[in-house]
């Protein structure tokens, strides 16, 4: 709903001041949480539980993209590895997190700084960690904002005078390694947190508080979390771990569950072959990792689940990629895309497979996934030495961490592919138990560019449940930022040189774009304020990913600025 | 003033016993870099950022006949870069860090 104050009066206009002075609570109602479209708030990491990164805002649109400007920017504080995170709107505010968990309050339409709350962290455990010190978002409800922090904390500030209610340490991040760097999700008064995970000794635990007061109400544990999944780790290999939820899940109301994603195990590589049920480093399927899971949101207790690639033996983990909620011909669905580069399609009821189809073309990890069952067709389990050809995907993934968008007016999934592979040669190493250990690894390797031509990306436009490709953008380098679709019939991609990409929606065809001057790894969302649509992208340049850029790419990576970011802001000129 | 560090037999170690229940790399903090398999440590740990075993570019820099001095290397390791790579100076012993860099010293391009 557009909304220009100066054509409206008396009730109107109380009426719309009402609405935007509406204490936030009240702007986190459920209905608007579970609509296919973000409306005026981008209030959850993911645009709304249906996870659609879709705006329903169309004062932007196809036809006047071309119109678009920057309308104000903001440059956070110490944002060492760039900007990562997806900010979030409501009432008229914009909200954003940077590195070391620094959150900033800014007036939606002015960029006017509101408030600002930094942290302290423990800068010396920082110091020692590889996957740090960035931060992918936060999470809005019951008055609070809500960020974790890479030292093992959860912390709740007051969402109108940025002091803190609260703040629990859940991990001991000295001994475990890891703390939070995913966005947290508010489902009713529980707040819901995954630790990172997937190299390091853990158990790699998805956390329940209660948003209130902060006290964990539960705890699951993706490695060897039941007894059913301790059995699938053979000779005690659980205390090597691995697992963990490292970016949001989604929640289903009409099952009162909540989907979320899990990491790998420990080690990345195994040298076991195909003998990996009985022996090597972690003999057995690894339960819960590399998996899609569905907790009970107010107890924790696993619901079920389907574990995408049994004993994960290449690092494609299911802690990427956003849960697509689409009901279709009578069937509930949920679409989710695997690190691999395969998109699974599940039954919601139950995560029986109904589909499974591959974005990227360089896959010979598998020799295809049964598109029925979810059975691996033709492993390529490795063995100790150098693999005879390139491993595809490489270790960066077919699919990245960053977020697809689905558009429910043009039914198309739009989602970021890569292609490329990675020379491997599988060491035997010690088991890592103890406190503080950097990474478990087991091979040394190198991006290499896939067979059928050099190392690119692409932007796929496709029924998402079938696959069926109705257009595609290629990219010399793949993006590495979210998608966004607009009601406008827009889409938008912020890509790795750093520039921002409008396309129409239905055709493909480049409608706008502008330069922001480094490399984009962050979320770009939509929303309104002061009754005028707002596009916002934080760009810095920084992720793990990208430093691979430098050796795969060169020039313009080898000069970018790394450390420093931008929050951008677009709308249509006057 | 230069590190000194022997010869060590990097790769004669590495197919030594790995079995789920042998001991830590980390318990291994008082041992002699003659006894620290270096290549094995890369492999767990360095290698995610130093590619192809440190003979590439990757996330981190090429390591292979690197022009860089041992006590630059020693430090780096020790004290990490930010934004880049971790600190390990609490983490691997001095024996670790040496046998470490008698790796890299050893690395063919």
């Amino acid at each position: 709903m557009a909304l220009r104050a100066g054509y409206l009066g008396g009730c109107a206009a109380l009426a719309v001041a009402a609405l935007l002075t509406a204490p936030p609570a009240q702007a986190q109602d459920a209905a608007a949480l579970n609509a296919e479209a973000a409306q005026n708030d981008w209030a959850t990491h993911h645009g709304t539980y249906k996870s659609y990164h879709y705006s329903g805002l169309e004062q932007i649109n196809a036809g006047n993209v071309k119109n678009l400007e920057v309308a104000w920017m903001h440059f956070p504080e110490r944002a060492t590895r760039g900007l990562q995170s997806t900010p979030l709107a409501v009432n008229g505010v914009l909200y954003y997190s940077g590195s070391y968990s620094r959150v900033y309050a800014l007036d939606g339409a002015t960029g006017k700084t509101i408030w600002t709350y930094a942290p302290e962290l423990d800068e010396e455990l920082v110091a020692k960690q590889t996957h740090s010190p960035y931060n992918r978002g936060i999470a809005i409800g019951q008055g609070n904002l809500y960020v974790g922090t890479v030292d093992g904390r959860v912390i709740a500030v007051d969402l109108k005078t940025g002091k803190p209610n609260w703040d629990t340490k859940l991990l001991d991040s000295k001994k475990v390694t890891v703390g939070f760097t995913g966005a947290p999700l508010v489902v009713k008064d529980m707040l819901i947190i995954g630790a990172q995970g997937g190299e390091w000794p853990g158990r790699g635990p998805i956390f329940g508080l209660d948003t209130k007061t902060g006290q964990k109400k539960w705890q699951f544990d993706t490695v060897a979390g039941t007894e059913e999944a301790m059995a699938t780790w053979g000779n005690d290999s659980w205390r090597t771990g691995g697992g963990g939820g490292w970016m949001p899940g989604a929640y289903d109301p009409e099952t009162n569950s909540v989907w979320w994603g899990t990491a790998n195990p420990a080690p990345l590589y195994d040298w076991s072959g195909a003998d990996w049920k009985k022996s090597g480093p972690r003999p057995g399927d690894n339960l819960y990792t590399t998996s899609v899971i569905a907790l009970d949101p107010d107890t924790g207790k696993l619901k079920f689940y389907h574990q995408e690639l049994p004993h994960d033996a290449w690092d494609f983990d299911s802690a990427v990629g956003e849960f697509v909620m689409i009901d279709r011909g009578g069937k509930k669905l949920v679409v989710h895309a695997n690190k691999s580069g395969y998109v699974f399609v599940y039954d919601r009821s139950n995560a029986k497979i109904e589909n499974v189809w591959a974005l990227v073309k360089n896959i010979n990890f598998v020799k295809g996934i049964d598109p029925k069952t979810g059975e691996l067709i033709g492993r390529r389990d490795l063995v100790a030495g150098k693999a005879d050809t390139p491993l595809c995907p490489a270790i960066a993934g077919g699919i990245s961490w960053n977020s697809g968008a689905y558009s429910p007016k043009t039914g198309l999934y739009y989602k970021i592919g890569q292609e490329w592979c990675m020379e491997l040669t599988v060491e035997k190493t010690t088991p890592i138990l103890e406190p503080m250990a950097q990474l478990n690894i087991g091979a040394q390797f190198k991006l290499v560019p896939p067979p059928d031509g050099p190392a690119m990306g692409h932007l796929d436009a496709r029924d998402p449940v079938s696959g069926t490709k109705k257009w595609e953008v290629n990219y010399k380098e793949p993006p590495l930022a979210s998608v966004l679709a607009t009601a406008g019939n827009l889409v938008f991609v912020p890509d790795a040189e750093g520039v921002v990409h409008a396309y129409n929606a239905e055709s493909g065809q480049e409608l706008w774009s502008h330069n922001n001057g480094m490399g984009h790894n962050a979320g770009i969302i939509s929303y309104m304020a002061g009754g005028k649509q707002y596009i916002a992208v934080p760009a810095g340049w920084g992720s793990l990913v990208s430093d691979e850029y430098i050796a795969l790419y060169g020039e313009p990576f080898k000069s970018m600025s790394k450390n420093t970011g931008a929050l951008v802001v677009f709308a249509l000129k006057q | 003033m230069a590190i000194l560090w022997p010869c060590l037999p990097t790769r004669a170690l590495a197919d030594q016993s790995t079995s789920a229940g042998s001991t830590s790399p980390l318990a291994n903090a008082e041992a002699s870099p003659n006894d620290i398999n270096g290549e094995q440590m890369f492999a767990t740990t360095c290698g995610f950022c130093h590619q192809d075993g440190g003979r590439a570019a990757g996330r981190g820099p090429k390591l292979s006949k690197t022009e860089r001095s041992d006590e630059f290397i020693v430090e780096r390791i020790k004290k990490g870069k930010l934004g880049s790579m971790p600190a390990f100076g609490s983490v691997f012993s001095d024996g670790q860090i040496i046998a470490i860099l008698a790796y890299i010293r050893g690395l063919d391009d």
